[in-house]
């Protein structure tokens, strides 16, 4: 049982149920912190989110299944990592390729990709501009220094960008700031380009994630196939994702834009491909 | 079994307990960047309905938006003036403090008709329902951007949205984090300075202005205007006294305590001294009047989620206008006079914004309006001598309902649906319905079909008319205390439109055409050689309009717009030749242009062109005559980066650069080549 219903956690813990064979009986631990490594007879320890994965890889043996986690903190756990035992992840990021896929087939005109980025976001901006350079776009990359230059930042990278691409980095896109950076992009025209459902409701044109659903079904596989090899495959990324668009966004900044169905096709086709 | 499934027992673990415990015992976890809650934070609806701008291809009127960028590269200091970026749109000025914008022609010089709103509040005031452009408490500056509705729009806006609706729109309270100052000399007198700042945070945005804007008005006549002697012509030489000199002050301010509450607050305040009269006038001689003007504002918005917005929403203007002159009369010695006027308005607006599915919505609301207006005119000892010598004071109250519909039938088709029911301040009721069908043919084409119902309500300045010729700004006539146009009835336009957009992305191209019929009858007019008014006038409108942007390259653009227009109507027999007539009020032809080009360096050039068929303005006599006349105005402006991290910006414009000498709407306002220099710095 989890403490909290609303979160995706809990609709991940249901779906994620439902997917499995009557067979494999799964119990649901709502605190990582319960967890001792103790008596536990678990045969697979699926964790949810990054601090669940980060305590149970201190203190068991048992194979994990790192669901829901940055694909950067999960690099950052196998170094941590002093014992033998299977791990594997499903990362709560998309591919690069995947979200460059997107921007092209969301704003095919759009030619300079602005982003904004702190010492704490986790981007590679070297494979960002490999991946964006499959399209000739350019990226315009600018260091935040602290967050009293956000504004100043912002505008900068607005000046110079034809679209604004969302970092997964809370100290920029908190819900503190994110009226200030949809109102200053909306103000120069320029779209934001989210990172989740709650990007594109604030105001940002389209987003691509997963749903907890998705991740419950893609763990549920894994899980399954588990149970049938006891082999966990390597870490991946979301097979299945979602494209949403905020088409009143769209319209006021005369922007046409494809239909979630057609951008999916779009971006299901190109598959990061060159 | 354990054979088939390896897995007998699986543990599952949610991170989300933990975080609850962090937030309380503080532990080192909570300050773990990047982890899986970057992707999964809520975040408020920041883009709701009332922040975004509607897309002209799916307004349900012809609209035209001027934003900050056109409102800089036209090099304009003074708002009426970026009217004239409107296809159609008839910008003049009665003397250099006094503009008409008005639309289709001119029927006096109040330009009634047009309503214009201030973040929705209505500045179109009584006691004559006038704009009195000067006293608006914000600078060029504030502006975020204007949608000017060509064409009646009560069905949103209300009573007196007849011609057309100015909405301006000024800078979010949260539009600047940091400051600025700005300085302007030029010839002419022109000297505007100005201070703002503003900062956002996480609670509380807040930004303010403080200005100062003076120039010496129009120029002089000093010759006789067109081809008149000197004798037709005495009284139009020399005889101009217009200065204008205003401080001001506003502030915005945002408070957002939580993810669904915003309550916002607009104070306003502007000190003008107008100079009016005439060197001519026994009884208008060239004096100063001082106008006070405030404003609160109060408003509350409740975004619940992306599908309902509500906002209540009060406000309050001020208008204290007193006057000290010297009046010279007949036979007697001079003197003198005090007039006041004082108007004041409270009106409360409830707007809910509803998504009642993906293809529906529904705004709907309710307000009520309080007009108050107290005049006075007396000498120094309360004696009865002319112009008025009386005091009194009227009350007015109004209330509306309304509600709009737009409904994506299909995703080419949206039709729009709505009404305004309203009881005005002379307790006429009144229904203004409006229906629109915008048909997306190709994605980038539409075709827009509308008809709107609109009235105008008659003015307490016409109600109680001293005498015909009574909307003049300057030398305050004054509403009688009795009504002596007993009767009159709302004015009323009935308009029929079709539209075209075409967006043309692969030729970088953008069109805007109109088919318009709007047929007023009703129309309130001055009875000849009388001080009375009454209702009578029809008059049919048609008129064809384009509006033209083209990009080229990165660099450049230009905006084309151009009117013609015809009107017939039956006044001429109804004025008996006492005054123009509505066919002269109108300009056939208006034409104008906006070239903005992207030099190196960031140095940034603009040309605009305006031009404009001759016309004579209804209430004015054959002095007044306005012949064809084209303007060239010029731009041109340097940012640079100064000490300390400034952010600078050098600026010229000339207007009227081929010194066209011409002729506003009364011809003792002569405009001729004037330049400026603009220096600001801004910080952050």
């Amino acid at each position: 049982m989890l403490s909290d219903s609303n979160t995706p956690y809990q609709t991940f813990t249901n779906a994620f149920r439902q997917n499995l064979p009557e067979n494999i009986q799964a119990s649901v631990l709502e605190r990582a912190e319960n967890f001792s490594g103790n008596n536990q007879q678990a045969d697979l320890i699926v964790t949810l989110g990054f601090k669940a994965a980060d305590w149970v890889i201190e203190r068991t043996v048992t194979p994990v299944l790192a669901v829901m986690i940055p694909s950067t903190k999960y690099v950052e756990l196998l170094g941590k990592q002093t014992r033998t035992r299977q791990v594997s992840a499903i990362y709560i990021d998309q591919p690069l390729a995947r979200q460059v896929d997107l921007l092209h087939a969301a704003l095919p005109e759009s030619r300079s990709i602005g982003m904004l980025y702190s010492s704490e976001s986790p981007v590679n901006l070297k494979k960002l501009q490999n991946e964006l350079a499959r399209y000739s776009l350019n990226l315009v990359a600018k260091h935040m220094q602290n967050e009293e230059s956000l504004s100043s930042d912002l505008e900068d990278v607005l000046a110079r960008s034809d679209v604004l691409l969302a970092v997964p980095d809370s100290k920029i896109y908190s819900s503190n700031n994110i009226r200030n950076i949809l109102m200053s992009s909306y103000r120069q025209r320029i779209p934001l380009v989210g990172l989740s459902q709650a990007y594109v409701n604030a105001g940002a044109l389209c987003a691509i994630f997963s749903t907890p659903e998705q991740f419950a079904a893609q763990a549920s596989v894994m899980t399954i196939l588990f149970a049938q090899t006891l082999h966990l495959p390597d870490p991946q990324s979301p097979k299945l994702y979602t494209i949403a668009v905020n088409q009143d966004v769209a319209r006021s900044l005369s922007i046409t834009i494809k239909s979630t169905e057609l951008l999916h096709l779009q971006v299901e086709k190109a598959g990061g491909a060159p | 079994m354990k054979k088939i499934f390896g897995l007998s027992h699986l543990l599952f673990m949610a991170v989300c307990g933990l975080i609850a415990q962090c937030v309380f015992t503080q532990c080192t976890w909570a300050a773990d960047n990047s982890s899986e809650q970057d992707y999964l934070q809520e975040f408020p609806v920041v883009l709701s309905a009332s922040r975004l701008s509607q897309p002209l291809s799916e307004a349900p009127n012809a609209m035209t938006v001027i934003d900050r960028k056109m409102i800089e590269a036209s090099g304009f200091r003074s708002i009426p003036d970026l009217f004239k970026l409107v296809p159609g749109m008839y910008v003049s000025y009665y003397s250099g403090n006094q503009a008409v914008v008005s639309y289709h022609g001119t029927l006096s010089q109040a330009a009634p008709g047009m309503q214009v709103l201030i973040d929705g509040r209505s500045v179109y005031l009584p006691p004559f329902n006038i704009v009195n452009w000067p006293l608006l408490p914000i600078t060029i500056d504030d502006i975020e951007r204007i949608e000017v509705i060509r064409g009646p729009a009560a069905a949103s806006y209300g009573e007196n949205s007849v011609h057309g609706v100015i909405n301006i729109i000024t800078r979010d309270a949260g539009a600047i984090n940091g400051g600025g100052i700005s300085n302007t000399r030029g010839n002419k007198g022109i000297n505007d300075a100005s201070v703002h700042f503003g900062k956002h945070g996480e609670a509380l945005d807040y930004r303010m202005t403080l200005a100062y804007t003076t120039d010496n008005g129009y120029d002089n006549l000093s010759t006789p205007p067109n081809g008149m002697t000197l004798s037709q012509a005495a009284s139009d030489i020399n005889n101009s006294y217009d200065n204008n000199q205003s401080r001001l002050m506003n502030f915005r301010a945002s408070w957002h305590p939580n993810a669904m509450d915003d309550f916002n607050v607009q104070l306003g305040f502007n000190h003008d001294v107008m100079g009016v009269g005439f060197r001519d006038s026994s009884l208008d001689k060239p004096h100063d009047m001082p106008v006070y003007e405030n404003t609160q504002q109060f408003e509350w918005v409740r975004r619940a989620d992306n599908t309902s917005e509500l906002s209540l929403r009060y406000y309050h203007i001020q208008h204290d206008t007193n006057e000290n002159y010297q009046v010279t009369a007949t036979g007697a010695s001079s003197y003198p006079v005090s007039d006041t006027i004082k108007s004041e308005r409270n009106e409360i607006e409830l707007q809910h914004i509803l998504r009642t599915s993906e293809l529906n919505r529904l705004v709907y609301g309710a307000g009520y309006r309080q007009d108050w207006v107290g005049v006075s005119s007396f000498d120094a000892n309360k004696n009865n001598l002319p112009p008025y010598s009386y005091a009194s004071s009227f009350n007015f109250t109004e209330y509306r309902v309304f509600a709009n519909d737009e409904w994506r039938v299909i995703p080419k088709l949206i039709i729009n649906a709505g009404g305004m029911l309203e009881n005005d301040v002379m307790d006429n009721k009144t229904f203004s319905p409006r229906a629109s069908l915008n048909y997306h043919f190709t994605p980038q084409q539409t075709i827009r079909i509308d008809t709107s119902v609109a009235h105008r309500t008659p003015s307490l300045g016409e109600q109680n008319a001293n005498q015909a010729d009574l909307y003049q700004i300057g030398y305050l006539y004054q509403p009688g205390s009795n009504t002596t146009s007993a009767g009159l009835t709302p004015e009323k336009i009935v308009s029929r439109e079709i539209g075209y957009l075409g967006e043309f992305k692969e030729w970088n191209t953008s069109l805007d055409l109109r088919i318009f019929n709007d047929q007023m009858s009703n129309v309130i007019y001055p009875t000849p050689n009388s001080a009375l008014f009454q209702n009578g006038i029809t008059a049919d409108y048609k008129g064809i309009e384009a509006s033209i942007k083209h990009l080229f390259g990165n660099f450049s653009d230009l905006i084309f717009n151009c009117t013609e227009e015809w009107v017939k109507s039956n006044d001429v027999s109804l004025n008996s030749g006492q005054f123009s007539s509505l066919e002269n009020g109108l300009p056939k032809y208006i034409v104008n242009l906006l070239y903005s080009q992207r030099l190196p360096n960031d140095l940034s050039f603009s040309a605009a062109y305006y031009f404009q068929t001759s016309m004579l303005g209804v209430d004015r006599g054959p002095e007044d005559y306005q012949p064809t006349h084209r303007r060239v105005d010029l731009r041109l402006a340097q940012p640079f980066n100064g000490p300390n991290g400034l952010k600078g910006e050098i600026s010229g414009v000339v207007q009227n650069l081929f010194q066209t000498d011409y002729t506003e709407y009364v011809s003792t306002a002569l405009f001729n080549r004037r330049a400026f220099v603009t220096l600001s710095f801004r910080w952050q």
